[in-house]
C-alpha cells in the first residue's frame, strides 16, 4: 500500500476545497436560471411550454412596465393538490415565488396561510378595475373571497355542464334536452341511448374527483357533503363594484360535515342506481384527457365537463355539430358547480406593488387576448368568453356563460383551507357507495361523515 | 523455507521476531480515510441527520409555514387511533404477504427453468426479458396498466368479453384492486430476484448434481434436497430485499387506485405522503414514517434470527 504522506493529504483536501469553490453556485442552487434576481416570479401549474407560452403576455407586460422584470416558474403537479405542495416546498425552501396561479381548490388554504388579500389594490385602483368587475359574474369574484377579503382575480373558471354525443342523441331518436330537464329526465335519456346502442358503448361516463364527481348531483339536489354557509364582510366590494347585487357575503364557508344528510343519500343511491342499472360507469379516477379520447371516439354518450373540453374535443377531431351542451339536470334545485382559478399575491414576496400590476394586466382585455387563445376553459370576462366559443364552439355554447347568469346561486366546489384531506374522504368513499349493492350508499355515507370530522378537526 | 529453525529446540531459543510496524501504516489509515470520507459525510448529510430530523419531527406539529410546535406523543396517538392509518398498516402487511410470497415462488421457478438444459442465448433472452420491467418506472407501468384494467375500455376486458366473459371490476372493487397492485408489483420487480436465483443456482457445484444422478434421485427430491438447502443463503438475502421493497410500496396503488376504492390500496407509505405533502401534516407523516421503519428493522432482524433455522452455508 503507498504511503500517504501528509502533504498529500493537505493537498487532496485543498483539492477537494477548490472544487467544492468552484461548483459552490451548483451545490447551493445559485446557478438556477432566475434565482436571487430582482424579478417577479410567478409560479403556474403546467410545463416549461406553458411558461414559454406566456412570452406573449410578459412582452405585453413589459412593454407597459419596462422597470418589471418577469419570470414564469412552471410547477407541474398532477392535481391542484400537487401543485399546492410543490409551491409550500419552495416556502419553506425559502424561495416562494411573489404571484401564484391557485384554482378554487387552494383558495381558502392560500388565503388563510400564504396569500396576501387584494381589497387595497382594488381600492386604490377602483375606477381602473370597474370596467373588469362590470364584466365578470359576481359568483366567480365571491368564490375567491375568504373572511370578507379578496384574494384572487378570477381569469379562467369552468363550471360542470352535460356534453352530449350527438351521433348517441340521433340513434336514440333524442332531441336536445329542454333547459329544465330533470333527473329523470336524464335517466330517460340513458336508457334510451343504451337502447339504441351496441359494443362497449356507455351512456353515462363520469370521474372520482372533486370537480364534476359528486358534487353536481349534490348541489342540484340543494345540498352538499359540507354544509354550505358563508363569511360576513365583503360590503366594500358588494356595495363598490356591484351595487344592485343582492345576498352576496364575504366568502363562502365549509365548516361542518353534511354527510349524513338524507339529500346526500338520495343522491348517492340516484348515482348507485345508474351504475347498477349499467347506465353510468363505476366512476374512475383521474382527469378529463383521457376522457376526451373516449367521447371523442364515440363511445360515451354523455358526460359531465366544462369548457375546457372544446378546445381538447377540436384537437381530437371532433366537430361542432359531433356534440353538444346543456345546463346540468335538476332535481330539487338547478344549482351548478364551478370551478375557477387566478393569480393570488403570496404574504412573503418583496414586490406586491408589481405584482399586482401583473395581475391586474392579466385580466385586462388586452391581457386576457394574449393569455387566452384557445378554448380550453371559460374565461371569466362574460366578453372574451364569447370570443373563445362563438366560432369553435357547439351549437349550445352560450350554456357556458348562462350557467352563471341564469343560475346565480352556482356555487364553487366545496374547498375549505383542509382541502386536501377533504377530497381525500370524498374520493375514497365515492366507489363503495355507488358500487354494489343499495346498502352500501348508507355505510360509505357514514364512513365518509366520520372521514369528514376528521378532516374538519385536524385542521 | 529460508530462516525457518528446523530444530525445535533451535526454534525455542530463536526470538520470535515482534510484527514490525508495518510501512505506511499511519498512510494507511490516513487513505482509507480519506477514501471513505465522501461516503461517510455523505450517509451523515443525507441520511442519518434526516433520520433524527424525522424523529424529532415526528413529537411535532408542522405545517412547513408556521413554527413547528412541540406536542409530545399526540402524533403517536393520532396514529393509533386513526381507521385510516390503521387500515393502511394492514394492507401493507397483506400486500406484503401476498406479494413476497408471489414474487420468490415466481422468480425461483423462472430460475430454476432457465437454469436447466437450454441454450446460452435462450438464457440470455430470458434473463433480459424478466429483468427488463424492473428498469421501467413504476409510475409510468402502472398508468399503462391502469389502462389495461380499465372496467370499460381496458383490454384485458376486451379480451375476456371475446372469451364470453363478464367484465371485471378491477379497479372498482377492493378485491379487484388488490388483485391488480399486487400483479403489477410483482410482474415489474420479480426480475430481480430471479437474477439472484440465477445467480444462486449458479454457484451450486454441479458434481453434488451428478451425484444425485448416480443415486437415482429424482427431480423433486433433487430441487427439495439439494437446490433449495444450497440457495437458501440465495433465498434470504432476497427475501430480506423483497420485504423490505414491498414493505415501502407507494406508486403503484397510488397511480392505479390512489389508494381506493375506500381505503382497500391505501399503504403506509401512501399515508405518509398524503399527512405530509397534500395535508401539511409533516409531524403525523414522520410518526408513521418512524413506526414503518421500526418495523422494517423488526422484521429484518427477525429473518436473520429464523435465517439460522433454514440457511445452509456450504
Amino acid at each position: 500500500m503507498t504511503d500517504i504522506t501528509r502533504r498529500a493529504v493537505l493537498g487532496a483536501a485543498g483539492l477537494g476545497a477548490a472544487g467544492t469553490a468552484l461548483s459552490w453556485k451548483r451545490l447551493t442552487g445559485l446557478d438556477i436560471p432566475g434565482r436571487g434576481a430582482d424579478q417577479l416570479n410567478i409560479a403556474i401549474n403546467g410545463t416549461a411550454q406553458d411558461a414559454a407560452a406566456n412570452q406573449g403576455l410578459i412582452d405585453a407586460f413589459s412593454a407597459l412596465h419596462p422597470d418589471i422584470k418577469v419570470r414564469i416558474v412552471p410547477i407541474q403537479g398532477a392535481d391542484w393538490s400537487d401543485f399546492f405542495a410543490k409551491i409550500l416546498t419552495l416556502v419553506a425552501a425559502g424561495t416562494p415565488p411573489d404571484v401564484v396561479m391557485v384554482a378554487t381548490e387552494g383558495t381558502q388554504l392560500f388565503a388563510e396561510r400564504l396569500a396576501h388579500p387584494l381589497d387595497e389594490f382594488v381600492m386604490r385602483d377602483k375606477e381602473e378595475m370597474r370596467e373588469f368587475f362590470e364584466d365578470v359574474h359576481p359568483s366567480l369574484i365571491e368564490a375567491f373571497m375568504y373572511q370578507g377579503n379578496l384574494f384572487q382575480l378570477p381569469l379562467s373558471w369552468n363550471a360542470a355542464n352535460m356534453y352530449f354525443s350527438s351521433k348517441a342523441m340521433e340513434r336514440a331518436g333524442l332531441d336536445y334536452p329542454r333547459e329544465d330537464w330533470t333527473w329523470g329526465d336524464f335517466q330517460g335519456h340513458l336508457r334510451q341511448m343504451r337502447k339504441a346502442s351496441t359494443g362497449t358503448f356507455r351512456p353515462f361516463f363520469w370521474t372520482n374527483r372533486l370537480w364534476g364527481g359528486v358534487v353536481p348531483w349534490l348541489y342540484s339536489n340543494d345540498t352538499s357533503f359540507l354544509k354550505p354557509s358563508r363569511y360576513a364582510g365583503g360590503e366594500w366590494l358588494w356595495q363598490q363594484f356591484y351595487p344592485g347585487e343582492k345576498g352576496r357575503s364575504g366568502g363562502y364557508r365549509w365548516a361542518e360535515p353534511n354527510a349524513d344528510d338524507p339529500k346526500v343519500l338520495e343522491s348517492f343511491e340516484f348515482l348507485q342506481e345508474l351504475v347498477a342499472e349499467n347506465l353510468g360507469s363505476s366512476p374512475v379516477q383521474g382527469g378529463g384527457n383521457e376522457l376526451v379520447s373516449r367521447f371523442g371516439s364515440g363511445v360515451i354518450g354523455m358526460t359531465p365537463s366544462g369548457g375546457y373540453w372544446v378546445h381538447g374535443l377540436n384537437q381530437a377531431g371532433m366537430k361542432r355539430d359531433d356534440y353538444d351542451v346543456a345546463f346540468f339536470p335538476k332535481r330539487r334545485t338547478q344549482q351548478h358547480q364551478f370551478g375557477t382559478a387566478g393569480y393570488a399575491i403570496m404574504r412573503a414576496s418583496k414586490r406586491k406593488d408589481a405584482a399586482w400590476e401583473w395581475l391586474k394586466f392579466c385580466v385586462s382585455n388586452q391581457g386576457m387576448g394574449i393569455a387566452q387563445k384557445n378554448p380550453d376553459s371559460n374565461s371569466a370576462r362574460r366578453s372574451h368568453n364569447t370570443k373563445l366559443y362563438k366560432d369553435t364552439g357547439p351549437a349550445h355554447w352560450k350554456v357556458f356563460y348562462e350557467t352563471l347568469d341564469r343560475y346565480p346561486t352556482t356555487a364553487p366546489v366545496p374547498a375549505p383551507p383542509q382541502e386536501a384531506a377533504v377530497e381525500t374522504a370524498l374520493i375514497k368513499n365515492v366507489l363503495g357507495a355507488v358500487t354494489g349493492s343499495r346498502s352500501n350508499v348508507k355505510r360509505a355515507l357514514a364512513t365518509l361523515q366520520r372521514d369528514l370530522e376528521l378532516a374538519m378537526k385536524e385542521s | 523455507m529460508m530462516g525457518v529453525p528446523v530444530n525445535p529446540a533451535a526454534a525455542a531459543e530463536t526470538p520470535v521476531p515482534s510484527i514490525p510496524a508495518a510501512p505506511g501504516r499511519r498512510g494507511e489509515g490516513k487513505l482509507a480515510a480519506l477514501l471513505l470520507a465522501p461516503t461517510v459525510i455523505g450517509i451523515t448529510l443525507f441520511t442519518l441527520v434526516p433520520i433524527i430530523g424525522s424523529i424529532v419531527l415526528a413529537f411535532f406539529d408542522w405545517d412547513i409555514i408556521s413554527t413547528p410546535k412541540f406536542v409530545g406523543v399526540k402524533n403517536f396517538q393520532t396514529l393509533a387511533s386513526s381507521p385510516t392509518i390503521r387500515v393502511s398498516f394492514l394492507n401493507t402487511f397483506g400486500f406484503v404477504l401476498i406479494a413476497v410470497t408471489l414474487q420468490i415462488a415466481v422468480a425461483m421457478t423462472l430460475a430454476v427453468l432457465v437454469q436447466s438444459k437450454m441454450p446460452g442465448w435462450l438464457r440470455s433472452f430470458f434473463r433480459s426479458v424478466f429483468f427488463f420491467p424492473l428498469i421501467l418506472s413504476a409510475a409510468s407501468v402502472s398508468l399503462i396498466m391502469s389502462y389495461l384494467f380499465n372496467e370499460d375500455f381496458g383490454t384485458i376486458n376486451k379480451l375476456l368479453g371475446l372469451l364470453g366473459m363478464s367484465p371485471v371490476h378491477w379497479l372498482t372493487s377492493t378485491t379487484g384492486a388488490m388483485v391488480v397492485t399486487v400483479l403489477v408489483y410483482v410482474w415489474q420487480n420479480f426480475g430481480f430476484t430471479f437474477l439472484l436465483f440465477i445467480g444462486g443456482l449458479a454457484s451450486i457445484p454441479q458434481d453434488i448434481y451428478e451425484a444425485s444422478d448416480i443415486d437415482g434421485a429424482s427431480p423433486m427430491k433433487r430441487f427439495w434436497q439439494i437446490t433449495m438447502p444450497l440457495v437458501s443463503p440465495t433465498m434470504l438475502v432476497a427475501t430480506v430485499m423483497a420485504i423490505i421493497s414491498a414493505l415501502q410500496i407507494f406508486d403503484q396503488p397510488y397511480v392505479l387506485t390512489k389508494g381506493g376504492p375506500g381505503d382497500s390500496t391505501r399503504t403506509a407509505v401512501m399515508v405518509i405522503y398524503q399527512s405530509a405533502f397534500q395535508e401539511l401534516q409533516f409531524g403525523l407523516a414522520a410518526a408513521i414514517g418512524l413506526v414503518l421503519m421500526l418495523i422494517i428493522m423488526l422484521v429484518t432482524w427477525l429473518q436473520f434470527r429464523l435465517s439460522k433455522r433454514f440457511v445452509f452455508y456450504m
